[in-house]
């Protein structure tokens, strides 16, 4: 158990999905603007990783791995299908995107106004794609993915409410005029990751 | 005599130079050079007037402001001084007594600083004159403080040019693009360090950086390390630090500032006279320092009780004294631009930093200190906790004038009009 917290601690801090891989970047960049918009997408991202990881090592140990569909029929060990890992992790993730999408816009509508294009476009977030192959490299079990999918979600979600606190209080900030927007976002990034870079190394 | 002084130098400035300053003048584009120069000398002319209203009444501008900090780094900055040459002759087994050749002790330790503060001031300041000068914007004392807080937490050791490199990069990237003075995020002395620390890894940190020898490099006595408190406990905890080899780092030598380390941090002692002036004057905010304080020993105290390692059991009020927590404390963390500006949000601020300082330091085996990260994790957050409790605060009025007035729509937000 300890363990399986410590990979959840691990991944939100020492290995931020955004500031030590640079995954999800175009969202992360595009919506903080606006400090609700960022919040909402970023709780948006931690539902959707911890549907889809957890939902990946299924189809990953059942149906993937080579020799996984050995259950079906002892015939099938000799079976590897890990050649469409990629296709059926980006099925699961776009149908659950889908899903949350309905949610969203059933229950949130604001919230669903002001995300726009980019809820649907979480199908395409690197740091989801991301946290699925993570979990497929790194062979976790099935407590640690779901745990793995919580410190990735609630990794990416601290970094961009971080990060739209800060652009909200730049904006009163007299900026060089050619970095205004996305010029200025990039440094903010690269400062934030600076911050970050205080928790690698540290060994849990 | 003083007063006809100044007078005259006013009357100077006002009647033979501005005039070459200001509009339609031969140097027009210079007016904010000229600008910072009459400021920094004078205390502005205008005044609020006794009309209705509340003014404050009070001489108190940014640049006064800014020049409290440079009088409370006095103390670190002249301990600093002499430490370095104090470091210097104990390597080399002179003047070991405290008191033994304080002006040799001086000397070396002018001959290492000033060049520093020189190339840090002159970079920076450049600069800034420069940004101010093309974008027409005043040119702030800011970097009259931020140019001796880059020159203190360095290793006395460090070449020049890096030292110049990263003032340049801080200055341009951590302050200047933003706007200047008051409009960074995170604190530009610390990221000129974070820079130096990360670019050049060798240069800011092991056990050969921390003294100065120059020339004397091979008169060394046998068996000193330049090892610093950090380091040490680092490898063996408090025994470690008891039997040190050469020195002893004792709680009240490291209280005193008798240790290798970077050029200011080393005298807590120093250090709170400088805090003393800043609690004082109100430049600083003591609720970041007391949350920062509790924090670290909190955290401190926690390890303590689980201890896992010799370092973990070194006693808490150890971290206190040892590498730039107490620098950190009083001069980096209540920066008042780059801290939050609530004051819940000031203790949450400043207790994060204590946390995250003693967590970084004892339980990354890749730093030995972490107050420098600490504090700039802390200025990134301040603007989400400012946020947030402004948020709380927001809501809770809310909710306050909702149960004096009761409203028949309770959905809709209540107008602050009502007399609650």
């Amino acid at each position: 158990m300890l363990e399986m917290i410590n990979i959840a601690i691990k991944t939100i801090f020492i290995e931020n999905m955004v500031f030590a891989f640079f995954l999800g970047m175009c969202s992360y960049l595009a919506i903080s603007k606006n400090f609700n918009a960022a919040f909402g997408l970023g709780l948006a991202v931690i539902v959707v990783e911890l549907v889809t990881i957890p939902l990946n090592w299924f189809l990953k140990t059942y149906f993937l791995e080579p020799g996984a569909l050995a259950w079906l029929h002892p015939s099938f060990s000799a079976v590897d299908l890990s050649f469409l890992t990629f296709l059926v992790f980006i099925a699961t993730i776009a149908s659950s995107v889908q899903l949350v999408e309905m949610v969203v816009e059933r229950f949130f509508p604001a919230l669903y106004t002001a995300l726009g294009i980019f809820l649907p476009l979480i199908t395409v977030n690197c740091a989801i794609l991301g946290g699925s192959l993570f979990m497929d490299e790194r062979d976790y079990s099935f407590g640690e993915s779901v745990f793995f999918a919580l410190g990735a979600g609630i990794g990416w979600f601290l970094a961009i409410v971080l990060f739209a606190a800060v652009r909200q209080k730049v904006r009163y900030s007299n900026v060089v005029k050619p970095l205004r927007g996305l010029g200025l976002a990039f440094i903010i990034t690269a400062l934030l990751g600076i911050a970050f870079m205080g928790f690698a190394g540290i060994k849990l | 005599m003083m007063k006809k002084l100044t007078d005259s130098l006013w009357n100077f400035l006002q009647t033979k130079v501005k005039p070459h300053f200001t509009k339609g003048g031969k140097f027009e584009n210079l007016f904010y050079l000229y600008e910072a120069i009459e400021t920094f000398l004078f205390l502005p002319p205008e005044v609020t007037h006794d009309k209705p209203g509340t003014h404050v009444r009070d001489g108190m501008n940014l640049k006064r402001l800014m020049i409290h900090v440079v009088f409370a780094l006095i103390p670190a900055m002249l301990f600093g001084i002499w430490n370095i040459g104090h470091q210097h002759y104990i390597a080399l087994g002179e003047y070991v007594g405290l008191s033994e050749g304080l002006m040799d002790k001086f000397l070396v330790g002018l001959k290492v600083f000033l060049p520093i503060l020189i190339v840090v001031m002159a970079v920076g300041g450049t600069i800034e004159v420069l940004f101010s000068v093309i974008r027409k914007h005043p040119v702030t004392e800011g970097f009259l403080v931020t140019g001796p807080l880059i020159a203190l937490i360095v290793p006395p050791t460090i070449p020049l040019w890096m030292v110049a490199v990263a003032t340049a990069f801080a200055v341009t990237f951590g302050k200047e693009i933003f706007g200047g003075t008051g409009m960074n995020i995170v604190n530009t002395a610390l990221l000129a360090r974070a820079f130096l620390f990360f670019a050049y890894p060798a240069h800011m940190s092991g056990d050969q950086v921390w003294i100065y020898l120059g020339e004397a490099a091979d008169r060394v006595v046998d068996g000193f390390s330049g090892a610093t408190p950090l380091a040490v406990a680092a490898e063996g905890g408090y025994q470690a630090l008891k039997t040190f080899s050469y020195q002893s780092y004792g709680f009240w030598d490291m209280f005193f500032g008798w240790i290798p380390g970077s050029i200011g941090e080393t005298s807590t002692l120093a250090i709170l006279l400088g805090a003393a002036l800043l609690l004082h004057t109100g430049v600083a905010d003591w609720r970041i320092m007391a949350g920062m304080l509790l924090g670290g020993i909190f955290t401190a105290f926690l390890f303590n009780m689980f201890p896992a390692n010799e370092y973990m059991a070194l006693p808490w009020y150890y971290h206190l004294v040892m590498g730039g927590f107490a620098f950190g404390l009083v001069f980096m963390a209540t920066d008042p631009v780059t801290s939050a500006s609530t004051f819940t949000g000031k203790w949450i601020y400043g207790f994060i930093i204590g946390v995250v300082a003693l967590i970084i330091r004892v339980l990354n085996p890749a730093y030995p200190e972490g107050v420098m990260l600490a504090i700039l994790l802390g200025n990134v957050t301040a603007p989400l906790i400012d946020h947030l409790v402004i948020k709380s605060y927001i809501s809770r009025r809310e909710r306050q004038v909702s149960a004096i007035v009761p409203s028949p729509k309770t959905q809709e937000p209540v107008k602050e009009s009502s007399h609650a």
